[in-house]
């Protein structure tokens, strides 16, 4: 029996929540649905580049992860391309050098950081340009400003509190903010537990638009759950049009059902050129932290 | 211009025929027991080896020459009568049939000629046999004509527990559905684990799904006419059920004897009970309730009036969200003979569809509406000039409104503002003529015309894009406002239809067909199967209409005095600017919606088997069906040509019901289908901490094939006979073996049964969601 946490109804970032919900609640119809896992029949298919880069205006936080897809069914990580030419421009002709993972940690194959450290600048757009395997890939975004984060609070959900996923994990952070609404924004969420990044499901995607919100968000519910002492963290990345089409794409792709209510899968849009899979993202980021029952 | 149109077209056709020494013998047909109408009694007179049969409102005109005849009614399962007639002048003659004793009074109304398979020139179109579907098996014990729909030749489900059918290829919303005339938007309640067509006030349902008469429209691929009964205006009649899925309770009696009668029913769905017996946080029900009054005002007025009204509410997390669609229709339809020869019927429709959906939470709280009214207004005329020749013609007229969403905050502090979609509205004219006529003893033509002319109106504002396909990132770049009845946009199309029956011998006969239907009204779904929220749209500046043309060839045979009906039919379809949406569309809540949409071909080409045995103890049918659905649209599946969603080679469906004794029948039924095609994973890669799917081609892959045995017993006490009212029980498995079908498949990274990533989360697994295992049902219904 395939259970759906009630909690999801929430979690999701304003719009694309009552989008998703409305999926959920016809799943739910199904009352005796099962499901169980089966094997595929695929075909083998030429491995596909994939690049992950991010530029912000937050010292540290600049990379370019270069890998490759691998078969549906390999266990393991995927395949690390280690021995790019990584190179980020802003439009202002600096440019900015990256280094195959210069420190040699063993989990950092296949991301590159700058050679000399950097942070992006509001309103630079900034180009990608990778070369590997003999092909060349680049990718150009802008990087848009981002509102402030007012405060965090946090309270106890009464319902989760009674029925609790994890023992003693029913505090829930609230997230205050004013969206401006003179400028069309777009955002991507992330939330930590005690600085360890962590999602409700693992294939939740938290992004929105600003297009049926108001100015004013007193109280968003942070997607995850904590306990008493937890450090909460909530970081919010400002995206171009181009990142949020990509990431509300990936949302798709990663929670469809095959197609039977929902679209099809189909490979999110991307700025990257050449075929290649992933984003290259300029964001600014904005944090803010509680420690839960101080 | 309806007056001008009947005017003009009332001229044309009296020049054609004026013969003095014809007179015309007409009337109506009808139940003894209950008054029903009877559809498709057989008129014969035998002297001059001419007949005619009812039409679908138990009206039947004959013209022959004066003279004095024996005129023979005849009808399966009905004592046949034969009256001597003097005609000399035009006669009207309403006739009375009683039924052949039925278990629980059980009358087979939705008999048809025994020999119309073959005699006909209507080729692809089943009729579902009432009395025979309540004898198969079921789903949580209810009745379910949509289900014996997708059961039938040409026909094709997405699988179990979903209203949406396909037939000949085309789309799940090229289907017009309609309940006594008036149009369904959505025929699905929870989801489509059963339909909103309760069986107890259904009298016929009829499907076509080829060679479609010019009367219809709108639709590409399928009519599916449902009529529900009268009511009995003889004595008072009540029948109840209660079953699994539902509880339902019929009461139908006379207002005054033999002039008008009036039947009233309700359902209301029981399924929830279990469902909150399992977590009471989550609530479903539906309902649905059928009203009609029915009047025979005199021998040439006769007046209807009926209704229909279903909802569906969904609550979820103890309320929190809620969940509701319904359909109501009203019908109200005057049949008026205005002389011997010409029969009119005059029907005003209405019908909603609506949505809602709702979250309470005093931050993210919002309500989201969305809603569709449809007022028409249609005008169907019948000329007998004789036996041999009848012309039917009318005018339609639908105005439409479409609200494709409102969004409003639904507490002080929520984050949302409200916000309302652009309204659209759209007029629909039909102008139609069909003349069907003997040519030579072995073939008649039936040839019609339908011209349709649609508008889409304002008041309302066109946006005008940089691209209009740029469906990344929208840019308007102007606007165009127009006021209310400003036409934005106008199609006009030819339908011409085409049918053509050649009689090889009394029991053989090849039929031909072309049509060409055009759509005006789409539902583009985001997956195989259209939701109650997948919002219509009209055409209009952007959206262009969807076309088909059909071409159907058929040999039918009547086999041992009719008692099989055999039939082989092949048909092309070849269809134009058949919408989908771009890959990764945002189909809900996008002011840019039409940037979406793309428009291409499909094309689908199959052939039909059948046997069918209708009467004898041993009732039922086998069918086979090869087929073939592709399209090619730019945008979607990069533009490439794929097999549709709903695309299966191999169907075979068989059913049967077999009297064992006035006690027991025994129901059974059986079906093969070839694996829907489905998009799978080419490859895997990383992003973050997300393990996305890399997709090459849409519908590349097949998911296995779908069967399932179903059984059914219904269990008529003996003690019946002695007792005023009736009792039965109908048992009833569905998935006697347990098949795990296939329903949907997805992927996910590798998790134990609880939810927790297995390993490193590197690995990922395919998962097949299946819906019912063995079903067993139990349902009781009484009537007296």
């Amino acid at each position: 029996m395939k259970s759906e946490n009630k909690n999801i109804f929430y979690t999701k970032a304003a719009s694309s929540s009552m989008k998703k919900a409305l999926i959920y609640s016809l799943l739910l119809i199904t009352v005796t649905a099962c499901d169980e896992a089966v094997v595929l029949d695929l075909e083998e298919t030429t491995p596909k580049v994939v690049i992950e880069g991010q530029v912000t205006d937050h010292t540290g936080y600049q990379f370019v992860k270069v890998s490759k897809s691998s078969g549906f069914y390999t266990t393991g990580k995927t395949p690390r391309i280690t021995d790019a030419t990584v190179v980020v421009e802003d439009d202002l002709g600096n440019r900015f050098d990256f280094v195959h993972n210069p420190r040699n940690h063993a989990d950092s194959a296949g991301y590159y950081l700058p050679q000399v450290p950097f942070v992006g600048a509001i309103d630079r757009t900034y180009t990608l340009t990778v070369v590997a395997e003999g092909q060349t890939y680049t990718a150009t975004d802008k990087l848009n400003s981002i509102t402030t984060i007012d405060k965090l609070e946090y309270r106890i959900d009464e319902d989760e509190r009674e029925d609790p996923e994890d023992p003693g994990r029913f505090y829930e952070v609230l997230l205050f903010v004013k969206e401006p609404k003179e400028t069309r924004d777009y955002y991507l969420f992330k939330t930590y537990r005690n600085d360890s990044l962590t999602y409700n499901t693992e294939t939740d995607v938290y992004y929105a638009d600003d297009e049926l919100v108001g100015e004013s968000i007193d109280g968003f519910p942070l997607p995850i759950f904590y306990n008493n002492n937890d450090l909460a963290r909530a970081e919010v990345y400002s995206l171009s049009r181009e990142a949020f089409i990509f990431y509300r794409d990936l949302d798709k792709l990663l929670n469809n059902d095959g197609g039977m209510f929902t679209q099809p899968p189909a490979d999110p849009r991307t700025n990257l050129s050449n075929g290649a899979l992933g984003l290259f993202q300029a964001s600014a980021v904005v944090s803010s932290e509680i420690r839960v029952g101080e | 211009m309806i007056r001008i149109f009947i005017v003009v077209t009332l001229a044309l056709v009296s020049s054609i025929a004026r013969s003095q020494d014809k007179v015309t013998l007409n009337g109506y047909v009808k139940d003894t027991d209950n008054g029903e109408e009877l559809i498709g009694v057989t008129v014969y007179i035998p002297e001059l080896k001419a007949g005619t049969a009812t039409n679908a409102y138990g009206f039947y005109s004959i013209t022959v020459p004066k003279g004095k005849y024996e005129v023979q009614y005849s009808f399966v399962g009905y004592t046949s009568q034969s009256v001597s007639i003097t005609l000399d002048a035009d006669v009207s003659k309403n006739i009375e049939l009683g039924g052949v004793a039925q278990i629980m009074n059980e009358v087979e109304i939705s008999e048809r000629p025994i020999d119309e398979n073959v005699i006909a020139v209507q080729m692809s179109k089943n009729t579902l046999n009432m009395s025979q579907v309540k004898k198969l098996p079921t789903l949580f014990g209810e009745v379910d004509i949509i289900k014996n729909v997708q059961a039938l030749p040409g026909v094709i489900s997405a699988g179990e527990g979903t209203s949406a059918f396909f037939v000949r290829g085309g789309g799940g919303d090229q289907n017009l559905i309609l309940i006594d005339e008036a149009p369904i938007y959505d025929a699905s309640h929870l989801g489509g684990l059963v339909s909103v067509f309760n069986a107890d006030v259904i009298k016929e349902s009829e499907l076509y799904k080829g060679g479609i008469p010019s009367r219809f429209g709108g639709r590409l691929s399928s009519i599916l006419e449902v009529r529900t009964i009268d009511g009995n205006n003889k004595r008072l009649g009540v029948t109840a059920g209660i079953g699994t899925m539902a509880s339902r309770v019929m009461i139908e009696a006379p207002l005054k004897k033999d002039k008008s009668s009036f039947i009233l029913s309700g359902r209301t769905s029981n399924i929830g009970l279990f469902l909150t017996a399992a977590d009471a946080e989550n609530k479903i029900n539906f309902y649905d309730l059928n009203a009609k009054i029915n009047w025979r005002a005199n021998n040439k007025n006769r007046f209807f009036v009926s209704g229909y009204t279903g909802r569906d509410n969904l609550s979820f997390s103890g309320g929190d969200i809620g969940f509701g669609w319904g359909n109501s229709t009203a019908t109200f339809r005057w049949n008026h003979l205005f002389n011997e020869r010409l029969f009119s019927n005059t029907t005003l429709i209405a019908s909603n569809f609506d949505y809602s959906f709702e979250i309470k939470d005093p931050i993210q709280g919002f309500k989201w509406t969305s809603s569709l009214q449809e007022v028409s207004l249609k005008n169907d005329l019948t000329y007998f000039i004789n036996v041999n020749n009848e012309f039917t013609f009318g005018y339609h007229l639908s105005g439409r409104r479409f609200s494709p969403a409102l969004v409003e905050p639904n507490s002080d502090e929520s984050m949302f503002e409200r916000t309302e979609f652009d309204k659209m509205y759209a007029l629909d004219h039909g102008i139609y003529i069909s003349n069907q006529r003997r040519i030579t003893d072995a073939l008649t033509l039936d040839v019609g015309l339908r011209l349709s002319i649609f508008q889409n109106m304002g008041p309302g504002k066109v946006y005008l894009y940089d691209d209009p396909k740029d469906n990344a990132d929208p840019t308007r770049i102007d606007s165009m406002d127009y006021k209310s009845w400003e036409t934005v946009k106008t199609y006009i199309n030819l339908e011409p239809r085409l049918g053509l029956r050649y009689s090889l011998s009394d029991d053989k006969s090849i039929k031909l067909s072309y049509n060409r239907m055009v759509q005006n009204t789409h539902l583009i779904a985001a997956g195989t199967v259209p939701l109650p929220f997948n919002t219509w749209s009209p055409s209009g500046y952007y959206l262009k209409p969807q076309i088909a043309d059909q071409i159907a060839l058929g040999y039918f045979q009547n086999l041992k005095d009719n008692m099989y009906e055999a039939s082989v039919e092949v048909y092309y379809k070849d269809a134009q600017n058949i919408t989908d949406f771009a890959d990764n569309a945002e189909i809900q809540l996008n002011k840019n919606l039409t940037t979406e949409y793309r428009q291409g071909d499909a094309w689908s080409y199959g052939a039909e088997f059948m046997v069918n045995k209708k009467e004898g103890r041993l009732t039922g049918m086998v069918s086979y069906t090869w087929s073939k659905a592709l399209r090619q649209i730019e945008g979607v599946n990069q533009g490439r040509e794929y097999a549709a969603n709903y695309d299966r080679r191999n169907v075979v469906n068989m059913n049967a019901a077999f009297e064992l004794n006035d006690k027991w029948t025994f129901g059974g039924a059986f079906t093969y289908s070839t694996g829907r095609p489905t998009t799978v994973p080419s490859a895997k890669y990383e992003y973050g901490s997300y393990l996305p799917d890399a997709v090459t081609e849409r519908n590349g892959y097949r998911l296995p094939a779908f069967h399932r045995l179903d059984l059914s017993a219904t269990l008529n006490p003996r003690k019946n006979a002695n007792r005023k009212w009736k009792g039965q029980w109908i048992f009833s498995i569905y998935n006697v073996y347990s098949r795990k079908n296939a329903f949907t498949l997805y992927t996910r990274t590798k998790q134990d049964s609880d939810g927790n990533i297995i390993g490193d989360g590197t690995e990922k697994e395919a998962r097949m969601v299946y819906l019912f295992p063995f079903m067993p049902s139990v349902t009781y219904n009484i009537k007296f």
